[in-house]
């Protein structure tokens, strides 16, 4: 595509390529909207979109606010609602706090009462056995369920404060499902394919469950995607993340300037944010870094361990005044200075 | 002018040896003038420091106040002074040091590994620094931070030192100056001495460089003071002089240190010098760093906080922001901008004024001094202001030196001429987010006051004529002068970088008039065609119809490159040109085309300046037939007839009992949830749904009723400006305000209701937000506050936004501005790491994105 019936379209040398990657993705970011609409398309839960996203992919935060994960089913399972729902049904996280209606602490006897939810404890097909069974099982702690089918659990301890961590910790416990996986919904592709959409990241855990694809699984947590596949995975991850926010913004951004950044943060090998904690705090001009953020600790450091600024990237030429060393200031003479010395002026 | 050539800068520690070496004078009266107001000798602004004040003569270079650089001098402090910026790291070192033996707390087997490690990493490093020569001593070179490497030496305090089998107390620190050993707290002095007894071998496990930074110099015992040139004092109007806040704050400190040095003579009690020495300790604290925490910031007598040494640096207003990276320039201009459509779009108008004030060198050659010694002579514009002579000096040219100059003239002199016609100069609006908000512009002299460009070169600067200014920037050499005019010129710059969408191209009038010139069956008489193409340069007339008319097609067509060739499917059906000549199709934004179409065609095919001569001769033919044939928009516009009235009654009763179905519904407990929502959230987003249809609905009727003739509808549908949605919300209605979550407004009153008129868990239209008014006949009361709420939501996030993008934008541009393309094609930082192996996999350039998709179609 280069080249096309002779005429080029490749880019210049010298070009300054980071910096317009940088203003393309910075410059749309005011047009950007919060809010976008997704009535047509239905997922398990809203994700975040527009500038807060932009900002948590190229921030390198460690978890996405709204992790999503795609499971595609194998051939044996795509197919069929029933067998989609029943692997939908073992990833689907149900925990301890959703199907509790109230939960009442005895302090003078140190165990906590909980009343469960008959109706989602029935939608889920939990019997409050198999939930007093899980929960001794993870808890360690001994359970019984008494006549009513309330689950009471008996705990060691009677101090107020102990008791109260332990309930708030029961009630976050994973009861059925995959824990982290979050909410599981079925979802129909166009082609008539079954699959799943969780509101969680949990691909560890999610690999290994039978009747899914693991060669489509996907998640919008660009960490969990490099644990899992790799750091090419998360790259590409990234690009597409970044690609599908701007699309939705109806931002038209070209790929190029997306990848760079997502080569940018991934290229060492493992995932750096843009910030003055990724990318930019890493750089080793410490005037590029004082002009950035955070002036007088870079400087006091530098200074302490007798750093050097070998004074040849953007702003540090900027600083002194100096042409920049990129684009038509990349352009320099092929001859050394010493040489230089040696020549005779010509008679 | 550019810098001599920096190989590197080194950074480290003034010794108290090197203090006295730089400094000029020690300082020791705690003052600034005396009361004939002359400076102190051994103050704080003693001459031998260097002089601001015009006319005195500086004691140390003999340079008077513009040239004299400034000298330091320095105070002897009486005691030791911890420099409260280095606290973590004199922290650092007496951790990993044993405090009786001062000896690392390593033991030879971690020591041995740590050799090891520690060559590898120099290799490493030098690889990094090519061009920092590695000089005799290999280890100077190795400096990247070590804090984090010192955590994983295991140099953290060990129970015993391993040399002398001493136990090692812990050591307490606490902001921002103060060692506790046990309950004892260290004294500066102790600290001092102890830091002096490292080996210089064992710094360089911790990282510092013995010869650079020796921990015991970051505790002060003479302190450098800095030039007044660094902090002139300024003569308020009654004639009182004011001080700089560093000159406070040093006078603090040496008033200070003289009480504590006559109390240690006199032989006070330890407690009064200690409380004396607590008090320069934190004068010192504030000089360096007065927001330090743990200290109160030492105040102006207005209750104004001191800014001191590090408030000086920091910040967006700080020395690197503000003064290093951002520099004030010279041969610049700034004015309100207006419109001038008979302006070239890569012309710039310049008022007459800023012509006349603005220059650009001449230099004076062999082949051209006749052509300078008439510009010397010439007493009417263009001038010569200045002439700078071969030795740099620059001479501002008057009527009595005229005569000499012109003696003087030679090559190799510069005169500095005013600007003319056809001068190239930088345009830019701010905020400058990417970057066409700096084009190159050829200027033109123009009578009046304001900058004039063509319309069409708004959309890249974001401007508008509503009193928006403008800066212009005049390069002065002839590299930038011819980087200007080849790469940055308007022409060069009509497709984004973004998306390679052209950005630059016709819009408004621009549109409006092609899209009825070129509407199908469209005449004009002879006279109208020869106004029309006489505008357009052309001299020379289509042929005629039958009837003796001109078809406007045809008088398009004499505008376009006389052999092109192109055909586009657009959403107004086919527009095909054949051998130059539209035969078929109307123009539109479309035809223009952001990311496909005439621009494209024109610039592949023949070059930008083709296509900057058809935008802008295509616009003024527009605005000319605009004006010929008349577009306006009136109020007549926007009224609707008794059918449409009909037609929204019907549209809304329709949607507001679909609403009212979906309510009933839900309520009996029969509505079906969508998939992965409650049905209470799935109730709202079906009604948002059928809400927004019935908008869409209505404007879909528009559209299709509206009279031909209706000059809105045509904007629209050429999309020369305003949208269906526009009309529609001026004559049907409003539709549905939202909030910033983006659903419909359900709070304000308590209860849950909007106002209190809305009965509690009303889910309606009306109740949400839903507005059923227009425009054109004006908004119902409780209408204007729902679209009052809606308004004021999105005007606040937009303030939000702004800031939030702004912060986004630095961020990527500080990670990413050392990237470029090398001969390879590779992307590379400064240090050559290699970023991506083939700029974006194909090399293409962004710019000519849409060429290569065009190219590739064709």
């Amino acid at each position: 595509m280069a080249n096309v019936k002779g005429k080029r379209f490749i880019v210049n040398y010298g070009e300054p390529v980071g910096m317009i990657a940088a203003q393309s993705i910075g410059e749309p970011g005011t047009q950007m909207i919060l809010r976008t609409f997704h009535y047509a398309g239905i997922e398990a839960t809203i994700a975040t979109s527009g500038l807060p996203r932009i900002v948590e992919l190229v921030d390198a935060r460690k978890k996405p606010a709204t992790p999503i994960t795609y499971i595609y089913l194998n051939s044996s399972t795509r197919n069929s609602f029933e067998k989609a729902e029943a692997v939908a049904k073992k990833i689907n996280e149900v925990n301890m706090g959703a199907i509790t209606r109230r939960s009442i602490e005895n302090f003078s006897k140190g165990a906590i009462k909980f009343i469960l939810d008959e109706q989602t404890l029935a939608a889920n097909e939990l019997t409050p056995q198999q939930v007093a069974q899980k929960l001794a099982k993870s808890m360690e702690v001994h359970t019984k369920v008494d006549k009513g089918g309330d689950i009471i659990v008996r705990l060691k301890t009677k101090k107020l404060s102990e008791i109260r961590a332990i309930n708030v910790k029961i009630m976050k416990k994973t009861i059925q499902g995959v824990e982290g996986a979050g909410k599981a919904v079925i979802q129909r592709s166009k082609d008539g394919e079954f699959y799943i959409v969780a509101a969680g990241s949990n691909v560890e855990a999610l690999i290994d469950i039978d009747g899914i694809d693991k060669t489509r699984l996907y998640t919008n947590d660009v960490f969990a995607m490099n644990r899992l596949f790799g750091i090419e995975a998360a790259r590409n991850t990234l690009i597409r993340e970044l690609k599908n926010t701007l699309d939705e913004q109806k931002i038209d951004v070209d790929e190029r300037h997306i990848a760079l950044v997502a080569d940018a943060m991934t290229y060492s090998g493992d995932i750096k944010g843009v910030g003055r904690h990724g990318l930019s705090g890493q750089k080793n001009s410490v005037f590029a870094k004082a002009a950035y953020e955070e002036t007088v600790k870079h400087l006091v450091n530098a200074a302490a361990f007798g750093e050097i600024d070998p004074m040849r990237g953007v702003t540090e030429n900027i600083l002194v005044g100096k042409q920049i060393p990129i684009g038509t200031g990349s352009v320099r003479l092929a001859i050394k200075k010493e040489d230089l010395k040696k020549a005779k002026p010509v008679k | 002018m550019q810098a001599e050539n920096i190989d590197y800068i080194r950074f480290g520690i003034v010794s108290p040896e090197e203090v006295k070496r730089i400094s000029v004078a020690k300082l020791n009266v705690p003052d600034t003038y005396n009361e004939d107001g002359y400076p102190i000798d051994g103050g704080l602004l003693d001459q031998r420091l260097g002089v601001i004040d015009p006319g005195l003569i500086c004691k140390t270079c003999g340079a008077r106040a513009k040239t004299c650089p400034g000298h330091f001098g320095h105070i002897e402090l009486v005691k030791p002074t911890i420099h409260s910026e280095f606290s973590k790291i004199i922290y650092m070192v007496l951790q990993a040091t044993c405090l009786n033996c001062h000896r690392i707390l390593l033991d030879e087997e971690q020591i041995a590994e740590l050799r090891t490690k520690e060559v590898e990493d120099i290799a490493a490093e030098n690889q990094a620094n090519v061009n920092v020569e590695s000089t005799d001593e290999e280890k100077e070179t190795s400096h990247q931070i070590s804090k984090q490497k010192l955590k994983q030496k295991k140099v953290k305090r060990t129970k015993k030192c391993p040399y002398c089998d001493e136990e090692q107390p812990k050591i307490k620190f606490s902001q921002p100056t103060y060692f506790t050993v046990g309950d004892r707290r260290l004294k500066p002095d102790e600290i001092r001495d102890m830091l002096a007894k490292i080996s210089d071998g064992d710094l360089r496990f911790l990282n510092i460089d013995p010869q650079r930074s020796r921990p015991e110099w970051l505790i002060l015992t003479s302190l450098l003071v800095p030039p007044v040139n660094v902090r002139p004092s300024i003569t308020l109007e009654s004639g009182e002089r004011s001080e700089d806040d560093l000159t406070h704050k040093l006078v603090d400190i040496m008033r200070i240190n003289q009480r504590l040095e006559q109390n240690i003579n006199a032989g006070a009690p330890q407690i009064i010098i200690d409380d004396l020495w607590e008090l320069l300790q934190y004068h010192v604290t504030a000089y360096f760093n007065n927001e330090t925490s743990g200290i109160p910031p030492a105040r102006h007598r207005s209750g104004r906080a001191l800014k001191t040494l590090a408030q000086r640096l920091k910040g967006k207003e700080g020395r690197f922001r503000y003064n290093l990276s951002g520099k004030r320039v010279n041969y610049s201009a700034r004015t309100v901008i207006s419109v001038d459509p008979y302006l070239d779009i890569n012309e710039v108008g310049v008022p007459q004024e800023i012509a006349e004030k603005l220059t650009v060198p001449f230099y004076v050659t062999a082949w051209n001094i006749e052509r300078a010694k008439e510009l010397l002579t010439s007493k009417t514009y263009p001038l010569v202001l200045n002439m700078i002579m071969q030795d740099g000096k620059r001479i501002r040219l008057i009527d009595a030196n005229r005569e000499e100059l012109l003696k003087n003239l030679a090559t190799g002199t510069i005169l500095e001429r005013q600007i003319i016609n056809g001068d190239i100069a930088l345009f830019n609006r701010q905020p400058s987010l990417h970057r066409i908000s700096i084009m190159a512009h050829k200027m033109k002299v123009l009578p009046g006051k304001t900058f004039r460009i063509n319309y069409c070169t708004t959309a890249p600067y974001n401007a508008d004529f509503d009193g928006d200014e403008m800066n212009l920037h005049v390069p002065q050499t002839l590299e930038a002068q011819a980087e200007a005019r080849y790469l940055m010129q308007v022409q060069y710059q009509i497709f984004s970088p973004r998306d390679g969408a052209a950005i630059i191209t016709n819009s408004e009038d621009g549109i409006s008039g092609m899209y009825s010139l070129t509407n199908d069956g469209n005449k004009l008489t002879m006279d109208e065609a020869c106004y029309l193409l006489g505008i357009c340069n052309v001299y020379e007339l289509p042929k005629a119809d039958k009837d003796g008319m001109y078809s406007g097609k045809d008088i398009f067509s004499m505008i376009l490159p006389k052999d092109m060739d192109y055909v586009q499917e657009t959403s107004r059906g086919r527009f095909v040109i054949k051998k130059g000549k539209l035969v078929e199709g109307v123009v539109t934004k479309e035809t223009y085309g952001r990311d496909n179409g005439l621009s494209i065609k024109i610039a592949m095919d023949y070059g930008y300046d083709e296509l900057r001569r058809f935008i802008y001769i295509s616009s003024k033919l527009s605005d000319a037939y605009v004006t010929l044939a008349g577009v306006t928009v009136g109020v007549k516009e926007y009224s609707i007839d008794q059918k449409a009235e009909e037609e929204k009654t019907k549209i809304l009763n329709e949607t507001f009992k679909k609403v009212e179905d979906l309510i009933v519904e839900y309520r009996s407990g029969k509505l079906e949830p969508l998939i992965g929502y409650t049905p209470k959230e799935s109730l709202e987003r079906m009604i948002i749904a059928e809400l927004n249809l019935a908008r869409s609905k209505a404007g879909e009727y528009l559209a299709k009723h509206s009279d031909a003739d209706n000059s809105a509808v045509q904007m629209a549908r050429s999309g020369s400006r305003g949208s269906i949605l526009n009309l529609e919300q001026m004559s049907m209605f409003l539709g549905q305000q939202a909030t910033l979550s983006g659903g419909r407004i359900k709070r304000g009153y308590y209860t849950g209701r909007v106002l209190p008129h809305i009965m509690p868990n009303d889910y309606g239209p009306a109740a949400r937000g839903f507005i059923v008014t227009n425009y054109y006949s004006g908004l119902s009361p409780v209408d204007l506050f729902m679209h009052a709420v809606g308004s004021r939501g999105s005007e606040v996030y937009k303030a939000l936004l702004t800031g939030r993008s702004g912060y986004l934008y630095r961020r990527l541009s500080n990670a990413l501005q050392d990237y470029y393309v090398r001969k390879d094609l590779s992307v590379r930082d400064i240090n050559n790491n290699i970023i991506q192996t083939i700029y974006g996999g194909d090399a293409i350039d962004p710019v000519k994105v849409q060429f290569a998709k065009m190219a590739e179609k064709e």
